[in-house]
């Protein structure tokens, strides 16, 4: 079917009788994938599978001792009173992050939607957050939340508040972490927003305003419904990507104070890199991968069910 | 057209997409004020906005400091990272747009799935594989962990484009008597060339930003600037101004990477590309 129109274009009428019994479909196009599959198995999913047999183990880096120990470890985790807080814990911050980066990039989509100048300026400027490096956008947020000589602490303090420790205090440390996610992630969302907003169908839009519907209603009844798709995909990568933020945290609160931030992907680092228990930390990386499986699937289930495709 | 707002309050939307913007841009801003000024301004109480600048700090931090050669091995580790990821994801990413029928699909799916995995999962067997065959501390164990980690994005930045060309133009070479190579190598590469450059900025961007594997598998020998400076920056205040000079040099690349790139930010950054 293709073959016969590209044969009728001139360039290639005369070489074609000859060869036309291997048509291009039939090529050979596996040798292609083969590098990066052999990568791919190697250093994906081979050590992938390693972490999976070694989550079976009772294993210390430090003393090199392992014992099988079955899904002890499993069972360890989930009768212990540490991982359930870490699992709220971290679900309640993936959550005020994201909600707040949809709320937040959609409100700011639609403005830039609907201005007509400086788009493309302002859409570049207040993207730089998302591309900095993840540990320097962190300290570059701690200088601003850093006490007393951090940026928030003495506006607030030549404004006469006492500011709360914004870094020390658990609640706040909380706060704070959920802020340094909404600032990285923004502009993600609004990016991805802002382009789906221009995809929607003018006439559509234009039918709703000959039919009198005002700004708001052509955003929540027309504009968001047909996007979806789009929307289900963005908040579940984001979802996604979020369960598994590490640097951030890292850098701005260690997990701290004592454990108001300790994340699971936290907790598994210092299982593994702290405490040495690899075995453990492992398991505990498996069932943080269960976890952020049940959460997107729920999600795609939820947003995206009433369109079968998916951005 | 008829969405925009009216011209009236144009100006008031404008207006408040800049304070936004201004406020996004504050912690950059401010870092870099402290990284020009003298320690007696930085910790002044209010902040000091008129001062005499200062490079001191940026030039003690990359020369002094040894930051230079921090960024001597992020960027050996993520040209290299590139090169290999590019290469190898770009003739995965071509055989895959050209396969007909299911097998294809599920690969590209099975590969989206892997982009979602905790890397912290990967973490542990990397640094337990890395020390059985002494690779800690080497330049080829952080390629070859930010080469398999960049492969599914790879993949599926390249398949984007690669899907664009119409399969005519295979089956016209294909015709004239090129093989599989050759179609691929002199007909289908040159057109999808400045994918080629989105996708090799991209993933040069996001193993210079990589920190995690970078925190497991570096050592004092190939030390990335992200390790560098989180271990130098935020601990002693003493050293604020120059971890703060250290901060906005390791941002000055990726501003250049911005500029060149805006024109393609939605389509790698829809597939995960950074983070």
């Amino acid at each position: 079917m293709a073959v016969d129109t590209v044969i009728q274009s001139p360039g290639v009428a005369q070489a074609a009788p000859a060869r036309r019994h291997r048509p291009a479909n039939r090529r050979r196009l596996w040798p292609f994938l083969l590098p990066s599959a052999i990568v791919s198995f190697c250093i994906l999913l081979f050590p992938l599978g390693y972490a999976v047999y070694l989550s079976f183990f009772n294993y210390y880096l430090d003393s090199g001792a392992s014992t099988f120990v079955g899904f002890g470890n499993y069972a360890d985790l989930l009768g212990d009173a540490r991982f359930w807080t870490s699992l709220v814990r971290t679900f309640a911050i993936v959550v005020s992050a994201v909600g707040l980066e949809f709320c937040a990039g959609l409100a700011v989509a639609w403005g830039l939607y609907r201005l007509t100048v400086g788009v493309r300026t302002l859409n570049l400027l207040m993207f730089l957050p998302h591309i900095i490096t993840p540990v320097v956008a962190a300290l570059f947020l701690k200088w601003i939340f850093a006490g007393r000589w951090g940026l928030l602490d003495s506006i607030l303090a030549g404004l006469g508040i006492f500011p709360p420790d914004w870094l020390g205090d658990p609640m706040w440390a909380r706060v704070t972490v959920v802020l340094a996610d909404a600032w990285q992630f923004t502009p993600f969302m609004i990016l991805v927003l802002y382009a789906g907003l221009n995809t929607v169908d003018q006439s559509q839009i234009e039918a709703a305003q000959i039919d009198g519907a005002n700004g708001r209603q052509i955003l929540f009844r027309i504009m968001l419904p047909s996007i979806r798709p789009l929307v289900a995909f963005v908040l579940t990568m984001r979802m996604m990507d979020a369960f598994r933020y590490f640097d951030t945290i890292y850098v701005l609160t260690s997990g701290g104070p004592g454990s108001a931030t300790e994340t699971l992907t936290m907790q598994t680092y210092a299982l593994a890199f702290r405490l040495f228990q690899v075995g453990k930390a492992s398991a505990l990386g498996v069932l943080t991968l269960l976890a952020v499986l049940l959460l997107a699937a729920i999600l795609i289930f939820t947003i995206g069910r009433s369109k079968e495709k998916s951005a | 057209m008829n969405a925009r707002a009216p011209r009236m309050s144009q100006a008031l939307l404008f207006l408040a997409l800049c304070l936004f913007t201004a406020l996004m841009l504050t912690p950059v801003i401010w870092a870099f004020m402290t990284s020009i000024k003298q320690p007696v301004d930085a910790f002044a109480i209010p902040p000091k906005l008129v001062f005499a600048p200062t490079f001191e700090f940026h030039r003690q931090v990359w020369v002094e400091k040894g930051f230079a050669g921090f960024l001597v091995n992020s960027l050996v580790i993520a040209a290299s990272t590139v090169l290999i990821s590019v290469s190898i994801g770009t003739m995965a990413a071509y055989g895959l747009s050209r396969m007909r029928g299911r097998a294809a699909k599920g690969i590209l799916f099975g590969l989206l799935s892997l982009r979602m995995f905790p890397h912290m999962l990967l973490a542990i067997p990397f640094f337990l594989l890395a020390k059985f065959l002494n690779l800690i501390d080497t330049y080829p164990a952080m390629v070859l962990a930010l080469v398999a980690i960049n492969q599914p994005f790879t993949i599926w930045l390249m398949h984007s484009f690669f899907v664009d060309v119409p399969a005519e133009i295979d089956e016209a070479a294909a015709i004239d008597g090129a093989n599989e190579w050759q179609t691929f190598f002199r007909v289908v590469l040159p057109i999808v060339r400045p994918g080629l450059w989105v996708t090799a900025l991209f993933s040069l961007l996001l193993a210079y930003n990589e920190f995690l594997f970078a925190l497991v598998l570096t050592g004092p020998h190939t030390k990335t600037l992200p390790v560098a400076i989180a271990e130098y920056g935020g601990e002693d205040l003493n050293y604020w101004s120059l971890s703060a000079a250290a901060a906005i040099g390791i941002m000055i690349p990726i501003m250049v990477f911005m500029a060149l790139m805006q024109r393609h930010l939605v389509r790698g950054l829809a597939l995960g590309a950074v983070k």
